[in-house]
């Protein structure tokens, strides 16, 4: 059945990947070997499906696993069988995972605030110190010259579920001028069948309410060789915590959480016809606030935990793209960054300061074979953590067009978190990094006929991280983090894309199939990692109609590190399916979807409700 | 029309892939006249605790009765079981309720709700039973024919809890996620007539686990806290007089005692001690005058975690929670201290009860 699944899902992919708009700033493009390890998510989807969130984007449409406590709940990712705190999140370039727990909620991140997201696996994240899962860059970019920009979108849906986005903005020939703004909110009371309790019941879920709302002005002057570009993203977010399954009845308790975050950067880009430099600064704030209070009966309230983490980042980046002997090509870049966390669960403000040093060089060895060679140098907190290279060579076949073989090899290392270093009680500051080495090999198929086509990646991996870092028990009840483990992970992933067109008519069909093998010295696999997981994409375009249909498939996981899990504490594999059908009337774009169209009952983690069938409505208006 | 047949095969070969059912509960064994029930504590958060029991006779462990019998958890981190005529009270800490179950076939009876953070429950009359907190600053009281409850404030968290006469004794161990200031270091007594406050004896910090003794004297073991460690100590009441009659003070920052138990005749405290890694089983006469040295039992890269004595053989059963995220093991010694077997657990073995 599984071999059956994987090669329905090695047929069945459709998008057509285009290659990245921005020609003014990368005056030079990246050959095979940089292109090998990494994977840009088709901007036209991203466009339309611009409302849901980007968990819900890298599950539905990525290889990326997605951890999710459900609608307004956090949802991590696991990339190629590692954890949360493994995923390095770049946004234009520089890292957003929280100072503080080390990981990114992408429930926070809506796919509106962005136009651009790729992937990036084993050699492709040798930029930067973190990814030893994958980095996954989110991007924004608009083009000049395009005069009014305004596009209005609003969505509603079952639960009360409101979402209102924004752009605006005039594009000039040499200024652009935009904002961007949503709200979205939800009741999210689902009803659902609760299994946690005796005797089962159908109910409501309650506190499960939450608003979120972001800001983003964008300023860029483009001069003759030069572009100045000022972004501001910001967020807000309040959102209720239901309880789970076993404990709804706990109406004495109340959790929510009160985050926000507002990241500013300013670049500097200038270029010449070998080559560019771009420089550029950020300042990053981040909330992050966590309330769990209860009462006694006669209403005395009892605190139990105000949990409050603020951190204070700064980034300094530059760096340098040079031609330098026919095909070879250089980038050079230094990076320098300062973390910094104030928090009442530690004692006293912790920071941290990290210094980059890196060095990349591509080119042709021979006429089919392409290389790519980098090396880093990072220093933390003024004490050298070592040199990390990586290499990467791509064959393309002169026999086969369209079709490469690459393998690459990579060192990387992950800075303990500052939570990890100095949470009260527990933290470890003698924690050591966690060093982690890649291999990996691909084959792909890119290939037109005539108005079909082709892109295709059958590739695996095989990971070991060293000084995995774990929180364990001691006799004083209380947890510590060690570097206690080593981490196996292997796996095997397939991805598919068919794109077929012919009058009126546009057919696509995408997948992706990711094995996913972790394992520590127990011999047994992580937690809340799938063996298996997979997903598909099927549109169809008929002159002014859309239709589309998803299939998201997540094996079954485990929840603790037994061999065999007891039947009442594993969580069972599940099948959803969404389907949309929209329509295009002058400037408007009309669209409902069915989501979980089977209405199929299922937890992503143990305990924690999800919705079943839910509906949605949207208008799309776009100058 | 191809790429139709295929897309439609990969949906169905999906929708059979997670036509996988889940494995249906089996008939369970119930709980023999002679046994240990184990509560597993399960991973905070994740709602995995459940219930285990050892039975005398046949040697064996069942695992997962509660779940296997009502087909639902317990809930989020069990913390202790009270026995009541043929009513078994698990006390579910974190979420907050206590389930009442029939003791011999664990059948599920009703739910009693609307807890801060109980802990221990014990009878204190015919028709009466506290309920201990936490890190609301007092206790319950529960009316166990209508299973409606008080709180009772008495300025301070509650946590062990034993009875002497008409008196009950409640240590304060926690000053955790309070709103108020609490002592964290005293013995609270309670009129159980009247539900009120007597007196509060001042211990050492942390008093975690009591017991009384054949004399009616009270044993109480105090870790002493952590982050700065500061002055564990073995403290012994007399009952009668709310007086500290003895006390063993120990090393800070190396000595951590917990889990503090006694044997059948209430001549013998066994207790847990150790610093960071390492708990070792003490055993101590109640008439001694001097803190032993050497462990009486040593946990040999176990995680020791908790303790029970069988009262009528004298055999130590302990918990070994392992590495927290595998199940952990029952481990039986002779009175003597010698290893006789182990048994699989659940996660985070802890409370244990004869019946």
């Amino acid at each position: 059945m599984l071999f059956l699944l994987a090669s329905c899902a090695v047929w069945a992919q459709d998008t057509i990947m285009l290659p990245s708009v921005e020609v003014e700033a990368d005056a030079i493009r990246p050959n095979q070997a940089e292109a090998a390890m990494e994977r840009k998510m088709d901007t036209a989807l991203l466009k339309r499906l611009n409302t849901i969130t980007m968990s819900q984007l890298l599950i539905q449409h990525s290889p990326v696993f997605i951890k999710t406590y459900g609608p307004g709940g956090v949802a991590t990712a696991s990339f190629r069988g590692t954890t949360a705190s493994h995923t390095l999140v770049l946004w234009n370039g520089f890292q957003i995972n929280a100072p503080s727990l080390g990981q990114v909620d992408f429930s926070t991140i809506p796919v509106y605030m962005t136009e651009q997201v790729a992937l990036k696996w084993g050699s492709g994240t040798s930029a930067n110190s973190g990814g030893l899962g994958g980095v996954i860059n989110i991007d924004n970019n608009q083009h000049f010259g395009e005069k009014l920009i305004l596009d209005l979108k609003q969505t509603y849906g079952s639960f009360n579920t409101f979402g209102s986005y924004i752009t605006a903005g005039y594009s000039w020939a040499s200024h652009l001028l935009r904002v961007k703004a949503y709200r979205t909110s939800s009741d999210n009371d689902f009803e659902y069948l609760n299994i946690g309790v005796i005797p089962h019941q159908v109910m409501k879920q309650k506190n499960g309410e939450y608003v979120d709302y972001g800001l983003m002005p964008e300023y860029q002057w483009r001069r003759r060789k030069s572009l100045i570009t000022i972004v501001s993203w910001n967020q807000w977010s309040d959102r209720n915590c239901p309880q789970i399954m076993p404990n709804v009845n706990n109406d004495n308790t109340r959790e929510y959480t009160d985050n926000g975050y507002s990241r500013n950067f300013v670049s500097y880009k200038t270029y010449w016809q070998t080559g560019k430099i771009e420089t550029k600064a950020a300042y990053f704030y981040e909330k992050q606030h966590y309330f769990l209070e209860s009462y006694t009966d006669i209403g005395t309230p009892v605190t139990q935990i105000n949990s409050k983490n603020d951190a204070n980042v700064v980034h300094g980046i530059a760096d340098l793209y040079q031609d330098i002997y026919r095909s070879w090509k250089l980038n050079a870049k230094i990076q320098y960054d300062y973390e910094e966390v104030v928090s009442n669960n530690y004692t006293g403000v912790k920071d941290r300061d990290i210094l980059s040093f890196y060095a990349a060089v591509t080119g042709k060895l021979l006429k089919p074979l392409d290389l790519r060679l980098t090396l880093r140098n990072d220093w933390v907190d003024w004490e050298s953590k070592g040199f990390f290279p990586t290499a990467t060579l791509s064959y393309n076949s002169l026999f086969v067009r369209g079709l490469t073989l690459n393998v690459g090899y990579s060192h990387n290392y992950r800075n303990p978190s500052l939570n990890d270093l100095y949470w009260y009680p527990g933290g470890n500051e003698n924690l050591r990094p966690e060093d982690g080495r890649t291999i990996d090999g691909n084959i792909s198929f890119n290939r037109y006929f005539g108005s079909l086509s082709v892109e295709s990646t059958i590739g695996t991996y095989y990971s070991k991280v060293k000084d995995w870092i774990q929180w364990v028990p001691t006799t004083y009840r209380y947890w510590i983090p060690e570097n206690v483990n080593t981490v196996i992970a292997y796996g095997t992933e397939v991805h598919l894309k068919l794109n077929y067109h012919i009058n009126n008519w546009n057919f696509s069909l995408t997948g992706n199939y990711v094995y996913s093998h972790t394992t520590d010295e127990s011999d047994q696999q992580l937690i809340y990692i799938p063996l298996h997981h997979a997903n598909a994409f099927a549109e169809i375009k008929w002159k002014t109609w859309n239709m589309t249909y998803t299939v998201e498939y997540t094996g079954e996981r485990k929840t603790s590190m037994n061999p065999n899990d007891f039947y009442g504490f594993s969580l069972d594999q599940y099948t959803l399916q969404h389907a949309s059908l929209g329509k295009q009337i002058k400037k408007f774009y009309a669209e409902c979807r069915v989501n979980n169209i089977f209405d199929v009952q299922y937890m992503a983690v143990l305990w924690r409700p999800m919705p079943g069938r839910s509906y949605e409505v949207s208008l799309n208006y776009k100058f | 029309m191809k790429r139709t047949i295929l897309f439609l095969s990969l949906i169905i070969a999906i929708t059979f892939a997670s036509c996988k059912k889940k494995e249906t509960p089996q008939p369970t064994p119930q709980p023999a006249d002679r046994g240990l029930f184990i509560l597993n504590e399960g991973t905070f958060t994740y709602a995995n605790s459940s219930l285990s029991y050892y039975d005398f006779a046949t040697n064996t462990v069942e695992n997962n009765l509660f779940f296997r019998v009502n087909n639902a958890p317990i809930g989020d981190v069990g913390q202790s079981l009270t026995l009541i005529d043929n009513d078994l009270y698990i006390v579910v800490n974190n979420s907050k309720y206590i389930y009442k179950v029939d003791a011999k076939t664990i059948q599920y009876k009703t739910k009693i709700e609307g807890f801060t953070s109980p802990r221990y429950m014990l009878q204190v009359s015919a028709d009466k039973a506290y309920v201990t907190d936490l890190v609301s600053t007092g206790f319950w009281v529960l009316n166990l024919n209508t299973l409606e409850k008080t709180f009772v404030e008495t300025g301070n968290t509650t946590e062990a809890i034993v009875k002497v006469g008409n008196e009950v004794f409640m240590s304060n161990w926690s000053n955790y996620y309070t709103t108020t200031e609490t002592s964290n270091h005293s013995i609270q007594v309670i009129d159980c007539v009247n539900d009120t406050l007597v007196e509060t004896i001042d211990v050492a910090q942390e008093p975690n686990s009591m017991v009384v003794d054949k004399y009616n004297h009270i044993w109480v073991s105090c870790s002493g806290g952590y982050m700065p460690p500061q002055d564990p100590a073995i403290i012994c009441i007399d009952a009668a007089t709310h007086q500290i009659i003895k006390r063993f003070d120990l090393a800070s920052g190396a000595d951590y005692p917990s889990y503090l138990t006694i044997d059948g005749a209430g001549e013998n405290i066994y207790f847990m001690n150790g610093g960071y890694g390492t708990l070792n089983i003490y055993k101590m006469s109640v008439d001694a005058t001097e803190i032993p040295d050497t462990p009486f039992v040593t946990s040999d890269g176990k995680v020791f975690y908790n303790l029970k004595i069988d009262p009528t053989s004298g055999d130590l059963y302990v918990t070994d929670a392992k590495n927290y995220v595998v199940n952990g093991d029952l481990v039986r010694y002779s009175a003597d201290g010698t290893l006789i077997g182990t048994y699989e657990l659940g996660l985070i073995p802890s409370y244990m009860l004869f019946n």
